[in-house]
């Protein structure tokens, strides 16, 4: 018996090659959307607060009569519908970062690390994850919508197309706010009390549930600078096939430059050691 | 992927030269050096706080050390990270494993990662439920495993990649006796395929058992290494163990026995005083000693010394002793 042949056996070369960034990114995308499938509560949950919200304001209003400067000829659902859109997209993109901070907490980041992959892949992941996420929900309220509440805008279905997509847009860069929000705080409270303390006050002090016009005026001031009011406002400009489409160019340019600063910090966040 | 320069044999397969680690004004590490060869267990033995999982983190390429150099399977850890990566299996204090995917899902998911196809992923998620015995609740999601199955799972999830060096960062720790020898079983099973094992403990048994050679690791400084064996003999060849009746006093039998020129250790959980002798007449005259001071050891037993009288003795040294943390009886 040679010598060599007894140390053959002990592998010198890994069993696999590692894989590319992009398959880490699809691999790691599937396992974040496979709670979607196995676990539909996280979508029932998801879908709470916007449903809510839709249905208590359309009733609310609807025995109301609109306010002043509301816009002519547009039922409360055709208004609101939108604004809801964008909410459930922003719950969408806290539970981003939520989910990130679970990934940190059960170990699997600490797993992961010690594998060959690129470690942006599962940030990358966990921000796609947020985009179907949020496509499925804005989906199912829109056919509620449509189906329960009758809602039937102007702008016509590929007007709504066009603003469902910017809605989905605004949902991927705050989802990489909320990603670098997770990468730097690590713990699931701080990212609760973030979404309860920045979303709520953000979405009622802006153009979300009646025109800015007839807010009182220090809440209109705020709402005049929200950034959350363009997105809003290009939505529904978009849905409506009203005015005020001028929003859109503002609204990329704000998510574009919050996705952009998100994903970089995030990463920067996310490379710390445990 | 081709390697450079393939390993011979004899190669070592975990280097430390001198690796220091400072956060702050804290030293977690002090030139700790360490070295390992392949098909070997190096166990890394120390309290809480001793530095282990900052050495560990530092050898997996997920800490960069201060100063000094370290090395896995030939690779430098400052300038190789991916190829160590390719090469190592990491099982840290908490299991990592994804509480939301079963347990299949979880390896099968690793060896996606790693490269596998999906069916080699699938092949090799099933070899690995088979050998840890996780057949049964394979398609269960993992949170709603006991601690001893997700440990399991977790030293699977370890091994998906065939990794040639393992990290075992405190694998027993919260394990039941059964599922600790269980888990020594299955280590042993790959040491003798020749993987190298870096096992970090605070138990010392586990150090006994698994490990070649064993590092005693103190407030991040290396207070003593070698085999078992030498670790033992470097106390004393034997020992007598004294345990005395609660109502005599332990302080008085230890000044005596410092009287007639032994050196008694204290400081274990039962209370015993642990004295090394040369030879086995010495007993007669530990009895003398405490014969002197009127007192009779309830029991009286003299054999090889254990790892713990070894620990024990270190910490005792008051020179190397840097911090408080290793006081005796703080052994958890």
């Amino acid at each position: 018996m040679s010598a060599t042949t007894t140390t053959t056996s002990t592998p010198s070369i890994p069993q696999w090659d590692g894989s590319s960034m992009f398959h880490q990114i699809r691999v790691l995308t599937g396992r974040s959307l496979r709670a979607l499938v196995t676990d539909p509560g996280v979508v029932l949950f998801g879908l709470l607060q916007p449903v809510i919200v839709l249905f208590m304001l359309t009733q609310v209003f609807s025995k109301m009569g609109p306010p002043p400067h509301f816009p002519a000829g547009i039922s409360y659902l055709d208004f609101v519908l939108p604004a809801v859109l964008i909410d459930n997209a922003v719950q969408s993109a806290v539970q981003s970062g939520v989910g990130l901070v679970e990934d940190l907490k059960n170990g699997i980041v600490a797993r992961l690390r010690s594998l060959p992959i690129v470690p942006s892949s599962l940030l990358i992941a966990r921000s796609i994850a947020n985009l179907v996420r949020s496509a499925v929900q804005a989906v199912i309220i829109l056919v509620l919508a449509v189906t329960v509440l009758g809602y039937s805008p102007h702008g016509g279905l590929a007007q709504v197309a066009a603003s469902v997509g910017l809605t989905l847009f605004i949902s991927w860069s705050l989802g990489w706010a909320f990603i670098a929000a997770g990468a730097w705080l690590r713990r699931a409270e701080p990212m609760q009390n973030l979404a309860i303390i920045a979303v709520l006050p953000m979405m009622f002090a802006s153009s979300a549930y009646i025109p800015i016009a007839d807010l009182p005026a220090w809440l209109g001031a705020v709402a005049r600078v929200n950034p959350l009011t363009y997105a809003i406002n290009a939505t529904r400009a978009l849905a409506l096939g009203i005015p005020g489409a001028g929003d859109v160019l503002p609204a990329l340019l704000f998510g574009g430059i919050i996705a952009a600063a998100g994903a970089t910090l995030a990463v920067y966040g996310f490379r710390r050691p445990m | 992927m081709t390697r450079l320069t393939a390993p011979p044999p004899s190669e070592v397969m975990i280097e430390a030269h001198e690796v220091s680690k400072v956060y702050g004004t804290v030293r977690a590490l002090d030139s700790v050096s360490i070295s390992a060869r392949r098909g070997t267990v190096l166990a890394l033995l120390g309290h809480n706080g001793a530095g282990k999982t900052t050495l560990v983190g530092i050898l997996t390429a997920a800490l960069p050390p201060t100063s000094g150099r370290a090395a896995v399977a030939g690779f430098d850890v400052a300038s190789r990270p991916r190829e160590i990566r390719q090469r190592i299996g990491l099982t840290g204090q908490f299991a990592s494993v994804d509480g939301q995917l079963s347990g299949r899902e979880n390896l099968v998911l690793l060896a996606r990662l790693l490269g596998a196809g999906r069916k080699a992923a699938r092949a090799r998620a099933d070899e690995l439920l088979e050998l840890f015995a996780l057949g049964e609740v394979a398609t269960r999601r993992a949170q709603t495993y006991s601690g001893g199955l997700r440990r399991r799972l977790d030293l699977a999830a370890s091994l998906v990649g065939h990794p040639e060096v393992i990290f075992l960062d405190e694998p027993t720790t919260g394990l039941d006796p059964s599922s600790r020898i269980n888990l020594w079983e299955i280590v042993e099973g790959l040491v003798a395929e020749g993987t190298t094992v870096l096992l970090t403990t605070q138990y010392l048994d586990e150090a006994d058992r698994l490990a070649d050679s064993i590092t005693v690791l103190s407030s991040g400084a290396v207070i003593a290494s070698g085999t078992a064996a030498e670790l033992k003999a470097s106390v004393g060849q034997r020992t007598v163990t004294v345990t005395l009746d609660g109502a005599d006093d332990p302080a008085l039998a230890v000044a005596a026995l410092r009287e007639a020129a032994m050196e008694p250790v204290t400081g274990r959980q039962d209370g015993a005083i642990v004295i090394p002798i040369a030879a086995s007449r010495d007993i007669a005259a530990v009895v003398r000693a405490l014969d002197n001071v009127g007192i009779e050891a309830a029991e009286l037993s003299f054999g090889e010394p254990s790892l713990d009288d070894v620990y024990l003795t270190l910490a005792e040294q008051p020179a190397r002793l840097a911090s408080p943390s290793l006081a005796l009886g703080a052994t958890v």
